[in-house]
Parts: structure tokens; sequence; C-alpha cells
């Protein structure tokens, strides 16, 4: 694998990781923006964007843009987040040229107004999915619960109303305000010829103009909040607890990923031993979530309502045991070797290494090998660990959980 | 593209399928034991999702968090499944833990504690995980759907039926199992990183003293009725649908992989175009092919608001009988460089090869080279494919709905 990195006069960069061995390549266009960048009049527009990029610009309708895509054979989808909206593709190393051109035009859609209509009822369609989707639900709400005011709580969907409400002229500005050339970075990685592909970007987005795409960081701590809520359509407890840790930019992110591995892996974790192996729980997971300057531990568990009360304790037990007594060295040696091998085996697909690799860039604006990521791994002590949740308390949670209308209010 | 896969039989019958791949760092391998949810006593259905869990709960010298930590200790990725023919182990790993990784596998196929005090809370979580479903209306409307589309036992839905779960034993899963879970009767797939002789030594071993009796097949009944609606007071109407048509085994399989894709391989395709980007009906609209050694459909979800539920199935099931009006050149050229490109770059990946060959042997008897898979594609032609949608047209439907309105079938 050889890194490369090129920025443009307009301060777009472009990353790769190249290798000759692979069969396929991957690009992926990585904006900077996401709903944490809205305002409560705009709440959805970075989503509603992507959708919208897809609809085509001056020379190329929505079917056009589908059917150029589909004839390179490209797996191509975008997805948007709190804090970015990336496109990407994977592609046959003969059609990345060609998928390529494709994205740098889209980068610059027309968004139409009859598009824009036509694709809003699309939007409140995959509102209305995901209220059927309690998993997603609880965690964009307790979310929305933990970070108040703070822009990390805003939703990444939008509501019934900010969609309803929403203008194409809207959407035309924050088009405007955040996809300049410096607040974007191109990855790619795979089989790829990356000086070739550098001059295709330049040509094509050379002359765009930077702008002023700025992001305000603040911390968030979360308010210890624990609410519920119920609705006649579920007939399962699904929970979600929120805790403060480390932000994106931060070393211990490392030790804090395998903390969330420690407490919640699927598979032999604490949280698997105390509630999955004793059927309290079905599900009972916790994963680190790193984000631009604030981070947290998320946890989501799924067990029948009359479990609720009993996996609450059964939680805060586990970071009271934590707090005083740490974890094992055996716990964090299994942590590192799952996390290395999942490492292992999602970079041998340029398409699993891809967003990795855009993502490092954007928030950390340096290169790290897969190498350097697993020496990183390996260094992670025990001490670190332990640091962490002395600094970082777990049971400081905030909580929100959706069961069946017939049960009471959280303890 | 790798070349032609391995085939090594050992003494007592068990097939090993091998499929080695360069420039990758992990291996990953599949048993397939012929203990699938259609091979289940009719009154037992779920049973497997029991013992998926139960056999995991010690096996050998090591009991359950014994087992636990050594799996996890290799950083061992887990995936296992149930089919109406089998149950699926699949792991994918570093490669130099393989051969503790398969000590460990025929511990928990062959030598598996199945503990009394272990078995009650497997049957929970089996109990749990079919409780969860109703929370889970999109996966639930196509485990409907496929279970009145196949004649039974062929479409026994994996996760059970509460009666029969609620009335299992520790006994009777025992007695299950003794009966019918026989490693060596079914097949081990690998493919990645390992020296495929050292592999075969090493299950010869492990696997070469289980006796093998005579495989049987499997009686059928009737299939269900063909509309089914089941109330649930959620935002969407959650459609599924099946139509049948022709298996892998066919000679015309290759024509009805490039139908499916034409109405559904993508963004361009017919029923996306339809349904989504021209009348903004849906955010998730999809068909897929599914196939048996000797029976296949193709299933189709949609999931939309109230209002909107009618046209969207009107739409779908237009679509899907103007195929026999034919194909046009741009749809096949898509649909062919579609194929193409998914092939080659599930042959990047050490986990998809390995099912891939192992489900090839399984339901044609042998591994199809990826060569001769991609001759295939390019073979089709507009009036072949034509041809086939015209003998084989899709007309005939198994419909399910879950949600607040009932929906009108066209006759």
């Amino acid at each position: 694998m050889r890194f490369h990195q090129r920025q443009l006069a307009n301060g777009l960069t472009i990353i790769g990781e190249t290798s000759d061995s692979a069969q396929s390549a991957a690009i992926g266009f990585f904006v900077k923006t996401g709903s944490r960048d809205e305002t409560p009049a705009t709440s959805g527009v970075s989503h509603y964007l992507e959708h919208m990029t897809f609809k085509g610009t001056e020379r190329l309708s929505a079917l056009q843009v589908n059917e150029a895509f589909d004839h390179t054979g490209a797996k191509f989808n975008a997805f948007t987040s709190h804090e970015n909206t990336v496109y990407y593709a994977a592609v046959l190393p003969e059609y990345l040229a060609e998928v390529t051109d494709l994205w740098i035009d889209l980068m610059r859609p027309s968004l139409r107004d009859n598009d824009f209509a036509m694709e809003k009822q699309v939007i409140l369609e995959e509102i209305a999915m995901y209220k059927d989707t309690p998993q997603f639900d609880v965690m964009d709400r307790c979310r929305s619960l933990y970070f108040g005011n703070h822009p990390c709580g805003n939703s990444v969907l939008g509501s019934d109303e900010s969609i309803t409400a929403m203008t194409a002229d809207q959407m035309r500005q924050y088009h405007r305000d955040r996809y300049g050339p410096n607040n974007l970075t191109v990855a790619c990685c795979g089989r790829l010829d990356f000086d070739s592909l550098c001059r295709q970007i330049e040509t094509g987005c050379g002359k765009w103009k930077p702008v002023e795409a700025g992001r305000t960081l603040s911390p968030a701590v979360g308010n210890g909040r624990r609410q519920r809520l119920g609705k006649s359509s579920i007939q399962r407890e699904h929970i979600c607890l929120l805790s403060p840790s480390v932000s994106v930019q931060d070393p211990r992110r490392y030790a804090a990923s395998l903390l969330g591995m420690i407490v919640g892996d699927d598979t032999g974790s604490r949280f698997f031993w105390s509630m999955v192996d004793t059927a309290i729980a079905e599900t009972a997971l916790m994963e680190f979530e790193s984000m631009d300057g604030v981070g947290v531990m998320d946890s989501y568990i799924h067990c029948g309502p009359d479990n609720a009360k009993v996996v609450l304790e059964l939680a805060e037990k586990t970071f009271a045991d934590l707090r005083q007594n740490g974890v094992t060295p055996q716990e964090l040696q299994t942590a590192k070797n799952k996390v290395l091998s999942a490492v292992t085996i999602k970079c041998e697909i340029p398409m699993g290494r891809l967003v990795d690799l855009g993502m490092n860039w954007v928030y950390l604006k340096e290169y790290l090998s897969i190498q350097e990521e697993v020496r990183n791994i390996r260094a992670v002590t025990l001490d670190q660990v332990n640091d962490l949740i002395r600094d970082f308390p777990l049971e400081q949670f905030t909580c929100f959980s959706l069961g069946p209308e017939t049960y009471p209010p959280l303890p | 593209m790798p070349k032609t896969a391995q085939i090594h039989t050992l003494a007592n019958g068990m097939v090993l399928l091998s499929e080695p791949m360069d420039h990758v760092q992990s291996v990953a391998f599949v048993f397939l034991v012929p203990c699938g949810s259609a091979r289940l006593p009719d009154d037992a259905c779920g049973a497997d999702n029991v013992l998926l869990d139960w056999l995991f709960r010690g096996a050998g010298e090591r009991n359950s968090r014994q087992l636990i930590d050594a799996l996890d200790g290799l950083g061992l990725h887990r995936s296992c499944s149930i089919t109406p023919h089998h149950l699926v182990f699949g792991s994918s790993l570093e490669a130099g833990n393989l051969a503790a990784a398969l000590e460990l596998h025929a511990d928990i196929l062959l030598r598996p504690r199945l503990e009394d005090e272990q078995f009650e809370p497997s049957r929970q979580l089996a109990l749990q995980e079919l409780e969860g479903l109703e929370d889970e209306p999109r996966q639930k409307v196509m485990t409907l759907v496929q279970e009145q589309f196949y004649p039974e036992p062929l479409g026994r839905p994996s996760l059970g039926r509460k009666p029969d779960l609620q009335n299992l034993t520790a006994q009777r899963l025992r007695d299950i199992f003794r009966g019918g879970f026989h490693p060596s009767c079914g097949l081990f797939a690998i493919a990645g990183r390992y020296d495929f002789d050292a592999v075969c030594r090493q299950l010869e071993i492990l696997f070469g003293n289980e006796s093998s009796p005579a495989r049987t097949s499997i009686p059928r009944g009737s299939s269900g009725q063909p509309y089914r609606h089941v109330h649930h007071d959620g935002a969407q109407v959650h459609i599924g649908l099946m139509t049948p048509t022709i298996p892998i085994t066919h000679p015309d399989y290759y024509h009805a992989m490039a139908a499916v894709s034409i109405l559904s391989g993508s963004m361009s395709s017919r029923l996306f175009t339809e349904v989504r980007e021209k009348r903004g009906l849906c955010y998730a609209v999809g068909a897929r092919y599914h196939t048996l050694q000797d029976l296949a459909g193709i299933s189709c979800y949609a999931g939309t608001t109230p209002d909107k539920a009618q046209e969207t199935l009107d739409v779908i099931l237009a679509e899907f009988r103007r195929l026999r009006e034919g194909i046009s050149s741009d749809e096949l050229q898509r649909a062919q460089v579609g194929l193409k490109s998914s092939l080659i770059m599930q042959s990047e990946s050490t986990a998809s090869r390995s099912g891939g060959i192992a489900s090839d042997f399984h339901l044609l008897g042998r591994v199809r080279p990826l060569e001769e898979i991609k001759q295939q594609l390019e073979r089709l032609t507009v009036d072949s494919v034509g041809r086939f949608l015209r003998e084989q047209p899709m007309d005939k439907f198994t419909i399910v709905t879950i949600g607040p309105k009932e929906i009108r079938i066209p006759a």
C-alpha cells in the first residue's frame, strides 16, 4: 500500500492509498457537513441535500444520473451523519474515471424545484420508516435528550414539520455555504493511478471558489436525565444510554473504543455475561462514538418491558464495578484481538478501507496506515482504560426508553 | 479472478471445499450442517435457533465462559444463520489462528455439553428474538411472506413459532440434536490464506470419526394463502410479496438473474425508477432472488404511508407484469456489468467466497468457477431474456401487508 496526498489551490484535498493487488477501486467525496451544521429552520437539510445531489445537474436528469452510474456497474451510494455527508462508489478499476467524473459533476447539482418537491415525499417516507424502527427512534430521542441545545443533538432526518416547510432556496443557500472545495476531501483506495485521478479532479473542481464553512465546537456532558415514551405500536422495551467520552481528536480514543468493546460487544462482554447470557435482555451493546470536539459511550439494550428495571440496575452495577475494580488484563487483550482482526478483515476490501481513510483526514488532517492503526491499538495500556473510566463515569448516563404504552416511567 | 475451487472428501464422506486467495491476511470458513428449519419435527419449529445458542454454552473441556473466552481470544467473528436445509456456522479471523479455531469448532459441533441449566436461557433468548420481530415490521413482513410462499416445511420461519418454542424441553432438543445433527453429512468450505493440505489433515483427525447416516429428502406440504394482512399501529404499511421463478439448477438461471437486476438491481432499475423516483411513493423498495435446490422466488419489499399503500402495490405489480413485454439493450448492459462487478468485488472478501462456494456445492453439487459465471452473463441477449420472460411471466403473487391499513389485491 502506498499513500498519496495532493491539495488544489482552492483547498480541495485528495488523498489515496493504492494497492496493485486489489481487484477494485473505491472513491469517496467527503463533505464536512451534517445535521450539527444546521439551524432549526433547516433541520434535515444535509440529508435531504444528499438525496437531491442524485437528482441531476445542468447536463443530466435524475434518471440519466442513475443510468450513468449503473452503466459502470458501480456499487454507489451516500450517507449523512451529524457531522459528514459522504458520497462513495466501489467500482472495477477500468470504470473509476467515469464514476469520478459523475461525482465531480454531482457536487454541483441543479436542485430543480420539481425534483425538490418529489424528493420531499421520499424523505417524509424515510422519516415514517424510522418511526417504525424503535432501535433507531430511541437513539435519536436519547441523543436529543443528552445533547439538549448542543448541535450534536440535531436529528439527521429532520422532522415532518421542518421538511415540509423547507424551500429549495434554503437548500441552495446551504449548498453554497457548505460544499466549497476547502470543506471537501476526496479519498480513494485500491487499484488506481493517483496522478491521473488528481489531474481529473483538478480539471473538474479546480475553479470552485473556497467558502467560509466553519463549525463551532463546544463540549457536552449530558444531564443524567431519564425519560420514557410509551407507544401503542411497540411491544418490547428499547433502552438507550449515553454518557460522555473523548472526542475524535483525543489520543485516548483507542482506549475508549476498547472500553466500549469490553463493556458491550455482542459476545463475551460485561453486558453480554450480565444480561444476554442470562436471557434478561436479548441485545445489550455499547459502542464508543467519537465526534468533532465531543464523544459519547452509546449503549442500546433491548428486552421485555418487565425486565427494564432490572436491566438498568445491572447496567449501573456493571458501571460501578468497573469504576471500583477496573478492567482485567485478559479483557483488554481479548478486546484488542477482536478489534485487530476486524481491522484486518475490513481493510482487505478497498470499500472497507475507504471510510476510515477519509474520516481520519477529515478530522485529523493526518494519514494513519493500517500498520500504525494496529500499533496504536496494541499500545493501549490497562491504566489508560482505567483512567478513562475514572475521568468519564459511565454511571452518569442520560437514558431514553421506548416501550409499550401500559408500563410505568423509568425508576 | 481466482482459480477453480479444490474439493477434498474425508474418509467418512464429509466434503471440504477450498478457494485460496492471494494478498489477504485473513481466512473465512463455514460449516453447513444439514439440520435446518425444514428438517425439524413438525412441532419443533424454532428448535434450531435455540440449539444455535445452546451449542455455544460449553463444549468439550470448556464451560460456557471458557468457550466464549477462547473464541473471542482468537478475535474470531462469528456469523451463524438458519436456512431450510442447514444450520450455518461461519467464522472469519486472522490466518494465524485458524488451527485453534477449527479445534474449537470440532468441540462445539461434535461435543457440545448441552447442559440442562443452560437450556432455559437459550430458549428464553429465542422467544425474545421472536417477540422482538413484532417491533420490526420490515423483517416480519418478509418472514411471513416467505412462510406463505413456500410449501411446508420449506418456508418455516427460522426464528420459530411461539407454541413450539414454549413447549420445547432440553431433552427434546437433545434428542433432535442426536438424531439429526451430523456435521459430516454437511459441508465445510474455506477461503483466504491457509494451507489446504494441513486443513484437510486436521479435519480428518477432528471430524473423520463421526459416522454419517444417509441423507433423507424433505416431504412437502402445501403453500399458504395468497393474501394476508396483519394489523399494526405503526407509521407505514409494510408490503411483502413473492412470485415464483426458476431455481439455480434451471438452464435459464442467468436469465432470471438479469430479470431481477433489471427490476431492482440498482438505482436505474424499474422498481426504483417507477415507485420512488417518478412517484415519490416509498423510501425503501426492492426485489431479490431467492433459490432453494428446486424452488425459487423473487421477493419484494416496500414500505409506505397508508394513503400511498394501494398505489405502491399497484405500481409494483404492474412492473412485475410488464417484464414479459421485454427489455432494452441498455437495461441488459447495465444488468450484465452490475452482476459482473458484484462477482469480482465478492471475490475480494474471504467471507463472501467461503459462503459462495458452500452454497454452490449445496445447490448444484459443484462449485462454479467465476469465469464460467462471467461467460454465462456475457452470453445473455435481449432476445434470450425476452423469451425467458414470456415463457416465465411473473404474474402469480403471494402478498402480506403489515400496518394500520389493509389494501385491495387486484384479481
